[in-house]
């Protein structure tokens, strides 16, 4: 047997619930733009009665709301983030390399073809001195060519050194936050329950934190740990490792894990690995193609200088000099200071031209290297394009991939108005059936006051 | 399932991504090239410095091929005057070897063939740029230097080597003949023969007079020899010049179809990506407002 009391509390239960519906409805809108934000659903269940036939179930029991968020989509969305900021950092950097090399009207490639040009020319008349004299300011023009392009892939690799002291400061911001929120988490939930916006929060920090390195997640009850890609920890619990900076010997800028070891070559992923990648492997290829071109060319044409005599019949000395360490093409220079010491006679007679010939053979011929000069600073800019055109490639793909994964996260977890509309006047509706279901109970109650047992 | 309520997102991509095929095309069009970073096509970015390279030295082997053309044509006008003189050397020895002559005639025609011997040397000293033409390499100023105490009454100054010029990239071509082989050659002596007409005419026989303008002949078939060798240089070069003219024509077609871009395509292009642009932003202006609350009103 129900009683109007039990009605009038199931009805207040009622109210309670929608009023529960109503607000994480609320909060959803007013967190619609929030980044990072999951909607909340209200969890209710039907109130557990004592079924013996005779009783209804007992009204609706409010047992909280919960965030909905996909766990598994999270990890693979930081993953995605990790690369594409890998890629973009590596593509911005690359970009950077192509603009240095993409001229054809001056350059290296150019400068080797007016010089060469200016020494055939000098076939015609090999006393002129204003032809020798042109013929000596290419090869000043070449050299100082050399010094841009070799300026032009330091100045990357500064740029780049310059983003990892960058990206490892805001890295320890970032794992300091994670792991204070770690620790609120920890006090206000047991660890099984979701947390909530704090979780949403950090787990924003750690999308960010992805894309600047990648990152490991390891849930474990109590203490969420954080690693990089090779095991050196960034956060646990509620303490995090910060990371820190020191230069190499080899002038670079090195990373090393909160004990000091290394971990610069183990990074992988996101800005600071993109970074890494660019500066550790693929400018010194290109600086070591470069700067074998250099030097190779330089010994060429030494050689040819050494086989002729000048214009005073003396044997050619060096036309360039070499650095006896470090990069050739930023330490090569003119070594010759007259244009009368181009060697170009064969037999020390003022109008021979002989020689000629070794000069011109050094533009034909393949350096030990393999390829001409001409060839071999186009198949340097070949390589540079490559590794441009590559990394932007992937980039694309990448992009396209984090874009699919958040479409798939925004809609298990994005906040959708029409849907939160729609529960608004789902939620009011119940209200105000809830509220009618009171009246008429206060009606039953009033009338069954008004029953007059004595008559009259 | 549910679907992504964040369609901003989706649109702003879209936008971004005609947007900047929108910007790429109009940049091509403008800059009239497809590669503009070596990383626009690594591939035509390399070939197109190497057909630069290649042009650069087709420019310059013309430029060899148009001075060296100018030397040889100077050099060669002046053996065609040499000859010329000579020619008029032997007409003048005829007339002294006739016997009706006496001394005082033959001394004047001696004058007169003497003359055309300095005429000889000046041509045979010729200079072009500053370079005595005939003098092979050795950097002087005259090729020939009176000295009364050689044979032909002059000195060659000058070495017997030859300068080659490059006009092609394996071709090369001899811009000189040493003046020792023209003026002083044994087997046609310009000079010696010319000297000998002048000591015969002044003290000679009539047969020494004769054997003398023989010589002067045989001077000229040598001349004539050298110069056969200038003209086969030049018709060399001229050749040579027609093919790098061609030559430069197709490596600038080469480099504009490696990095130009072909502009119907280029247009083409371009309209598809106005088109796209458009149709996104259309979708975004007609989607974006919408929603539920539209309606309840």
């Amino acid at each position: 047997m129900i009683g109007l009391n039990g009605t009038l509390s199931i009805a207040a239960e009622a109210l309670g619930a929608d009023t529960a519906g109503l607000e994480v409805a609320n909060n959803n809108i007013a967190n619609a733009n929030t980044p990072g934000y999951s909607r909340q659903i209200v969890s209710l269940s039907s109130a557990a009665s004592v079924q013996n036939g005779t009783t209804v179930d007992e009204g609706v029991s409010y047992e909280g709301f919960s965030s909905v968020r996909d766990a598994v989509l999270s990890l693979a969305v930081n993953d995605a983030t990790s690369s594409q900021g890998s890629l973009t950092a590596q593509s911005t950097l690359l970009t950077q390399v192509n603009a240095a090399f993409s001229s054809t009207t001056s350059g290296v490639g150019a400068s080797l073809s007016t010089l060469f040009s200016d020494l055939s020319g000098l076939s015609t008349d090999p006393s002129d001195s204003s032809a020798r004299q042109t013929v000596l300011q290419d090869a000043n023009q070449l050299v100082s060519q050399f010094h841009q392009a070799a300026s032009g892939l330091s100045s990357a690799a500064s740029a780049a050194n310059q983003q990892v002291s960058a990206c490892v400061s805001e890295i320890n911001g970032l794992t300091r936050q994670i792991a204070d929120l770690n620790g609120q988490l920890a006090s206000s939930a047991d660890g099984s329950q979701d947390g909530g916006s704090l979780q949403d929060q950090r787990d924003a920090l750690t999308t960010r934190l992805a894309q600047l390195v990648g990152v490991a997640s390891i849930q474990t009850q109590g203490s969420p740990t954080l690693t990089a890609a090779n095991g050196s920890p960034l956060v646990i619990g509620s303490t995090s490792y910060p990371l820190q900076v020191t230069t190499g010997s080899d002038g670079n800028v090195h990373v090393q894990d909160a004990e000091g070891n290394d971990i610069t070559g183990a990074l992988s992923g996101g800005t600071l690995g993109g970074v890494i990648t660019v500066r550790d492997s693929t400018l010194p290829g290109i600086s070591a193609q470069l700067n074998s071109l250099a030097s190779q060319f330089a010994t060429a044409m030494n050689n040819a200088q050494a086989s002729g005599y000048d214009l005073n019949g003396t044997a050619g000395s060096a036309m360039f000099s070499l650095p006896a360490a470090g990069s050739a093409a930023s330490g090569i220079s003119v070594a010759l200071t007259n244009a009368s010491a181009i060697a170009i006679s064969s037999d020390g007679s003022t109008d021979s031209s002989g020689n000629l010939q070794a000069f011109l053979s050094v533009q034909s011929d393949a350096l030990p290297n393999g390829a001409t000069p001409a060839e071999g600073y186009a198949n340097l800019v070949g390589d540079i394009g490559s590794a441009g055109s590559q990394v932007s490639n992937q980039l694309t793909a990448a992009t396209a991939s984090l874009q699919q994964l958040t479409t798939q996260q925004d809609s298990e977890s994005g906040v959708s108005i029409d849907e939160e509309t729609t529960n608004l006047i789902r939620y009011q509706q119940a209200y105000a059936a809830a509220a009618k279901v009171i009246s008429t109970v206060n009606d039953l109650y009033t009338t069954l006051m008004n029953i007059n047992l004595g008559g009259g | 399932m549910r679907v992504d309520p964040n369609i901003s997102a989706i649109l702003n991509t879209g936008i971004q991504n005609t947007q900047q095929s929108l910007n790429t095309s109009v940049e091509q069009l403008a800059s009239g090239q497809r590669v503009a970073l070596p990383s626009d096509d690594p591939a035509a970015a390399a070939a197109n410095l190497e057909s630069l390279a290649t042009s650069a030295n087709v420019d310059r082997y013309t430029r060899n091929g148009d001075a060296v053309l100018s030397q040889i044509q100077m050099a060669d006008s002046a053996l065609s005057s040499v000859i010329g003189e000579l020619n008029q050397a032997v007409t003048l020895g005829v007339q002294g070897a006739d016997g009706s002559m006496n001394s005082a005639d033959r001394a004047s025609i001696a004058t007169q063939v003497q003359s055309i011997l300095s005429g000889v040397v000046s041509q045979a000293n010729t200079t072009f740029n500053g370079i005595s033409l005939f003098a092979g390499t050795a950097g002087v100023a005259n090729a020939f230097v009176a000295d009364s105490s050689s044979a032909n009454g002059y000195t060659y100054q000058g070495n017997s080597t030859i300068n080659a010029a490059t006009i092609g990239s394996n071709l090369q071509i001899s811009v000189n003949i040493p003046g020792d082989q023209i003026f002083v050659n044994p087997n046609g002596n310009v000079l010696g023969s010319l000297q000998q007409l002048v000591t015969a005419l002044n003290s000679g026989t009539t047969s020494e007079i004769g054997a003398a303008v023989a010589e002067v002949n045989t001077a000229i078939a040598n001349v004539s020899q050298q110069r056969v060798i200038y003209a086969g240089t030049v018709k060399q070069i001229e050749s040579q010049e027609s093919f790098l003219s061609q030559e430069s024509v197709s490596l600038t077609a080469q480099q504009q179809s490696l990095t130009g871009i072909d502009l119907a395509t280029a247009v083409t292009n371009m309209t598809q990506a106005q088109i796209a642009h458009s149709a996104v932003l259309a979708a975004a202006a007609k989607v974006l407002p919408t929603s539920l609350l539209d309606y309840l009103k």
